[in-house]
């Protein structure tokens, strides 16, 4: 195949900001400025997704119309149907990643006109990237009169840019990049090229310190126990020169490297930072959500207790030097990594006031901890759990459950939890369930059988509570708000893997379904590389829904407030319109069902002055409108729902909000379906002017 | 009287804010009742089952074996699936699967084959078949209403 020689830059600029330096300025004297503003990706370094904006509020919510609106099918070759970013807005402009080249576009924020657009064209490279498309976003910085906007493209290449012309600043690294498969403490295999190694999350700036993690390929049917490390590092904003590394897994002679027995930790892979980093600048520490090691569901050939995956680890800014961790899952094996931002919070426990950061997960516990000493606010102790029979694997007989705040999503599957809008519908889905191992969280993975079981029935593992999105957390009341799916499902079966497919001994699959590789040039091209398909070779199937009903009982979505004041639910609602197959089915016709909420796991919030925002992940037909999905508003105090407003897709970036010239604004990513990627801005009509 | 002047063009500009997507969603309708629906056997057994291999080679490494999708990519089966595509038309399902899949090599597939995985995609959502086979044109397709409902019979 012929190989295009990469462009170096490909740069535009249309417009340069001219006056528009003025308009912030002029934002208004009711707001203040610290708050008019969007200056990261979470809104700000604590990961809180909160601006005390009030502008738009309970009263007019509903009446938001569109400002301005913009597609980024032509951000790059093909149009792109899963658009996940939040922007950012500070200084009069509004910055954000878009398309499938991961452009970094620079657009008027109260029009959405286009001043700039900066794109990479990585040839071979990009196209091998285990994380594509357009990512989560970027970062700001700025060292007085000097603004830079950082961000990672797929191809796993830091890049400066000037945040006034989109332009690479080359006194940054080499012309404007760092190489991030170079100085990585390992050798990327097999190349610089294919190697697997990159991140769709956006980077983070602090004190002049530019921190990246890792991401990898799912792992659930990896072709190998070996893979490259996700190690986390630091860089000077101005230089692009490494300051610190964090081993995410130990190297020999580091703390922790006896969590991987056998030696295991030479080997594997895997174990990034994929998602959100947060900082505490006063205290001058990041904390470091890390993900699961190699192969997701099985760990026979990495025993141990396997440090720092699925562990939350707090490192100083200036050095990367670990200051505590605590290790949510011991021996991962339910692909519970630590999919979102640490969210900190300054709170009052028994009339003392403390530091704390709490991180909401897949398996639905919120932990909560002292930020600065590690301690659990609340008693974490370890439980036992049950061990599993999977030939060669190593169990952790405990794992650690929280005391408080209690589980704010399923996170295991029982009877209980399965459909029971009639005695019939809950026949036939224990039925179904009958084929599956069942339990509560930590329920092992079990070797798919074909006279059962298949797997075991999980939630809160691949998909389930919260995901990438994370929560919000509102000062003022001291509550975090948080998505969780309750409904997302995943059977969890191992199946040996064939030789000339892997060396693990057991990946994902099912029972009487053949395992091969998969040919052609789809291998290694894709966002999410194809993973081995498994043809049907009769039984070994399940229908996960009855008469296409969710197999489990609603809510299907949630979104709950949560005090940290007290670690106690302040309220807790279903987020989003009934299904349509609920709404429309035969069998519950003439019931009275409450609002059921949705199966999706990739909703964000936004909390401000006095709402919870959030958009839907799935599409509807009602009534009430045409095929689409709403953006709700929820009075923050209550749950109760004050406004909601047509999209036109469903959300798959989560909403900020932002002033300008007076006007508040929220901006929210759309896609999915037929749908290509838009960027749409709401705002409140302009009457009178 | 100022107010007067001043409101009525921005409240015309409110109303195509709200209308544009409206049109285009009616725009996107049939144009006619009596076109066909999935529901009317507008693929055969044997071209569904000429899809299954196919998809299990092209598609189920990330929609999965059983269309519940995965991390990456959507279900292609179940509620969410058929409530996404409702109110549309199959060519505009076979453009989106034209124009972006296989998401290694987009286009890579024959129009004979993207609309033999149709096939098996609807057969395995439980629309009935019928003698035709499902068109390769998505100008044609676009005749075919996507319905996740039955509709009541004809009287």
């Amino acid at each position: 195949m012929r190989e295009k020689k990469p462009k170096r830059l490909s740069s535009l600029l249309f417009l340069i900001i001219a006056c528009g330096l003025c308009w912030s300025t002029a934002a208004s004297a009711q707001f203040h400025a610290k708050y008019t503003e969007w200056p990261s990706y979470a809104a700000d370094l604590a990961g809180t997704r909160y601006r005390p904006l009030d502008q738009i509020n309970a009263t007019n919510f509903s009446d938001l119309e569109i400002a301005w609106r913009i597609k980024t099918d032509n951000f790059g070759d093909r149009p792109e149907y899963k658009l996940e970013g939040t922007p950012l807005m500070v200084n009069g402009v509004l910055y954000a990643t878009a398309g499938s080249r991961r452009a970094v576009i620079a657009l008027d924020p109260a029009t959405g006109e286009l001043l700039w657009i900066h794109g990479e064209h990585e040839g071979k490279r990009g196209a091998a990237a285990p994380r594509q498309l357009s990512g989560r976003g970027l970062a700001y910085w700025s060292g007085g009169r000097e603004e830079r906007i950082f961000y990672v493209t797929p191809g796993f290449r830091l890049i400066c840019l000037d945040a006034k012309t989109g332009v690479r600043i080359p006194s940054f690294g080499d012309n404007g990049e760092v190489d991030l498969k170079l100085n990585d403490d390992q050798d990327i295999f097999p190349d610089l090229i294919t190697g697997e190694i990159g991140i769709q999350s956006a980077p983070v700036v602090a004190k002049d310190i530019v921190i990246i993690g890792a991401a990898f390929r799912e792992g659930m049917t990896p072709k190998s126990m070996r893979n490259n490390k996700g190690y986390v590092r630091g860089f000077d904003v101005r230089t692009g020169k490494r300051l610190w590394i964090f081993h995410t897994i130990p190297k020999k002679g580091e703390f922790g490297y006896d969590t991987w027995e056998r030696g295991s930790a030479e080997y594997t892979g895997n174990t990034g930072v994929w998602t959100q980093i947060t900082v505490d600048e006063q205290l001058g520490l990041v904390y470091l959500p890390v993900e699961s090691p190699t192969s997701d569901f099985y760990g026979g050939h990495r025993p141990g207790n396997n440090l720092f995956g699925e562990s939350l680890v707090c490192v100083d800014l200036k050095t990367g030097e670990r200051k505590w961790h605590f290790q949510l899952v011991h021996h991962p094996l339910w692909d519970m990594d630590i999919s979102s931002a640490p969210i900190l919070a300054d709170i009052t426990v028994d009339g003392k006031p403390l530091k704390a950061v709490a991180q909401p997960t897949k398996q639905g516990f919120l932990y909560v901890f002292d930020r600065v000493t590690g301690k659990p606010v609340w008693p974490i102790p370890e439980r036992p759990v049950e061990v599993g029979n999977v030939p060669g694997e190593w169990y952790s007989h405990t794992q650690p459950i929280p005391t408080k705040p209690v589980a704010y999503s399923r996170n295991g599957v029982l009877i209980d939890d399965l459909i029971d809008f009639t005695p019939a519908l809950r026949e036939r889905a224990k039925e179904i369930a009958s084929k599956y191992h069942l339990g509560p969280v930590f329920t092992p993975p079990t070797v798919s059988k074909l006279e059962g079981p298949l797997g075991t029935l999980t939630m809160g593992t691949a998909s389930g509570g919260t995901n990438w999105p994370g929560g919000s957390y509102d000062p003022e009341t001291h509550n975090v708000y948080v998505y969780a799916c309750n409904s997302c499902i995943e059977p969890v079966g191992l199946v040996p893997a064939p030789k000339e497919v892997s060396d693990i001994a057991y990946i994902a699959g099912t029972a009487g379904r053949e395992v091969e590789i998969l040919h052609g040039p789809g291998e290694n091209a894709g966002a999410d590389s194809p993973r081995p398909p498994r043809k049907p070779a009769g039984g070994g199937f399940a229908r996960m829904d009855v008469d296409g009903l969710p197999l489990v009982k609603p809510p299907y979505g949630t979104i709950t407030a949560i005090n940290l004041d007290k670690g106690e639910f302040v309220w807790q609602i279903a987020h989003g319109e009934t299904p349509d197959v609920v709404r429309n089915s035969a069998i519950l016709m003439g019931m009275n069902i409450p609002r059921t909420g949705q199966t999706t796991y990739n909703i964000g919030t936004l909390v401000t002055k006095t709402l919870v925002v959030a958009g839907e992940g799935n599409i509807t037909t009602t009534a009430d409108h045409p095929r689409g999905a709403m953006l709700r508003a929820y009075d923050k105090m209550t749950g109760k729902e004050v406004g909601a407003v047509y999209m036109p897709a469903p959300q798959t970036g989560s909403p900020m909000t932002y002033v300008v010239n007076g006007k508040q604004y929220i901006v929210v990513a759309v896609s999915g379906g037929p749908y290509s990627g838009e960027y749409i801005a709401y705002t409140l009509p302009s009457t009178g002017e | 009287m100022t107010t007067v002047k001043l409101t009525y063009p921005s409240a015309i500009l409110v109303v195509a804010a709200i209308a544009t997507p409206l049109c285009l969603l009616r725009a996107q309708a049939p144009a006619s009742s009596d076109s066909r629906s999935v529901w009317d056997g507008v693929y055969t057994e044997e071209q569904a089952k000429r899809g299954e291999p196919i998809y299990h080679k092209e598609c189920a490494a990330c929609h999965g074996d059983m269309l519940t999708g995965g991390e990456s990519a959507p279900p292609l089966t179940g509620g969410a699936f058929l409530a996404n595509w409702n109110g549309l038309t199959m060519g505009d399902l076979f453009d989106r699967i034209r124009k972006t899949m296989p998401q290694s090599a987009p286009g890579r597939l024959t129009r004979q084959q993207d609309a033999d995985i149709l096939a098996f995609m609807l057969s395995v959502n439980k629309f009935p078949a019928g003698k035709t086979e499902l068109y390769r044109q998505s100008e044609m397709l676009k005749e075919i209403r996507f319905e996740a409902e039955k509709p009541a019979p004809k009287k």
